[in-house]
């Protein structure tokens, strides 16, 4: 599974370990995910206090759950389930307590910054689901059959989605470039 | 195939056409900008990725996940202490519910024909009482007729009889007073039976001796 450096073996061993009590198992879990978590709780809230915040809400709720897991289609899906509803409740409450202006209309892109640059600030005017899809095949590396376990939707929209992403950030970089 | 400009997209969607665009991106140079875009951004994305070092995590997750832990075995301990306290009370209220039952509670009532003896019994008594105040009455009759004749007797016969009759009376009043307090008991019953029906022979031989000798 690229999600993480477990097997789903070792992953349903540390899943049981951990309903135990073994937080040195729970540890192991950590340590194989909360880099790529960091990244994406920072990809959503922009700002890595809340994105730890997040982080450690998710390990929280993932400990407290442990139990109720299915392993049908992994721990990583099921893992980053969790860290996504928590990066969207983070978010809410952030909006309600700031008005942060997350809803606002990003920046145009300026001709002269770096493809990477101008990458990122493009993907904030992409559509949300196009986006995440974006970020979860193309910088975090998961298959599409994980980003369709992960979203709850179907591989094929994953394909889908990803494609309309680019299109659009190839739309908005060439507009910014021309 | 021929491929122009328009196919771009189309090639971009199925990668089967990738080559085929290539070929013409070498031609054009807005499609070979384009299809070097599509190329670098997912070139380039993995390194959008955000990394930085957060050595308090973890262990800020795992002090709270041990607080955790420890504030739930406390509270199952306190549950566990809750139920076992609860399973003593429920006992205690059970034995003594059991208890006062088994001691004031009414007697469940019979069966049918558990029923029908007891009438029988309370029928039985009432008609022993009743025969026994008849041969009582009967056996007083016979007394009567035989206790002038026997009190102005002095022959030892009379004497003897005088004295087992006394004994008869006592001990026929004794066995009554019993009889009082226990009517069911069918073995005092039949004492009782048996204390008249040697009475009345007493008396018959005081009769029938009387009259021999008159």
């Amino acid at each position: 599974m690229a999600a993480g450096r477990l097997t789903a073996r070792s992953d349903a061993d540390l899943i049981q370990a951990s309903k135990r009590g073994d937080l040195s198992a729970f540890e192991e879990i950590y340590a194989a995910h909360a880099g790529r978590m960091k990244s994406i709780a920072f990809h959503l809230l922009a700002n890595r206090a809340d994105a730890e915040d997040a982080v450690q809400e998710a390990f929280l709720k993932i400990y407290r759950a442990a139990g109720a897991i299915q392993f049908d289609s992994g721990l990583a899906p099921w893992i980053y389930r969790i860290l996504l509803n928590c990066c969207y409740d983070t978010g809410r409450k952030r909006k309600r307590q700031a008005e942060s202006p997350l809803s606002a209309e990003p920046p145009a892109i300026p001709n002269n910054v770096p493809l990477q640059l101008a990458i990122r600030r493009a993907l904030d005017r992409i559509h949300p689901q196009y986006r995440m899809v974006f970020w979860l095949f193309e910088v975090e590396g998961f298959r599409h059959s994980e980003v369709a376990a992960i979203l709850e939707i179907p591989e094929g929209t994953s394909k889908k989605w990803l494609f309309e992403a680019k299109r659009e950030l190839q739309r908005l970089l060439t507009e910014s470039r021309a | 195939m021929t491929f122009d400009c328009k196919d771009l997209e189309r090639a971009l969607a199925i990668p089967e056409l990738l080559p085929d665009a290539r070929e013409h991106a070498k031609v054009c140079d807005v499609c070979r900008r384009e299809l070097w875009l599509w190329g670098e951004m997912s070139a380039v994305a993995p390194s959008l990725r955000e990394d930085w070092e957060t050595p308090d995590l973890w262990p800020k997750i795992r002090q709270t996940l041990a607080a955790q832990q420890k504030a739930a075995k406390r509270h199952s301990f306190t549950r566990r202490f809750e139920w076992r306290m609860l399973a003593g009370i429920a006992a205690a209220l059970a034995i003594a519910v059991s208890v006062f039952m088994v001691k004031y509670s009414r007697p469940a009532p019979a069966p049918a024909a558990q029923q029908d003896s007891d009438f029988l019994t309370e029928q039985t008594l009432k008609e022993v009482e009743q025969t026994e105040a008849a041969y009582r009455a009967s056996i007083d009759k016979l007394s009567r007729l035989v206790q002038p004749k026997l009190n102005a007797s002095e022959n030892p016969v009379a004497i003897a009889a005088r004295e087992k009759l006394m004994v008869l009376d006592s001990e026929i009043v004794n066995v009554r007073s019993t009889v009082a307090r226990n009517k069911f008991n069918a073995q005092l019953q039949a004492d009782l039976a048996v204390l008249y029906r040697d009475k009345q022979d007493t008396l018959k031989e005081i009769l029938q001796h009387a009259q021999s000798s008159q």
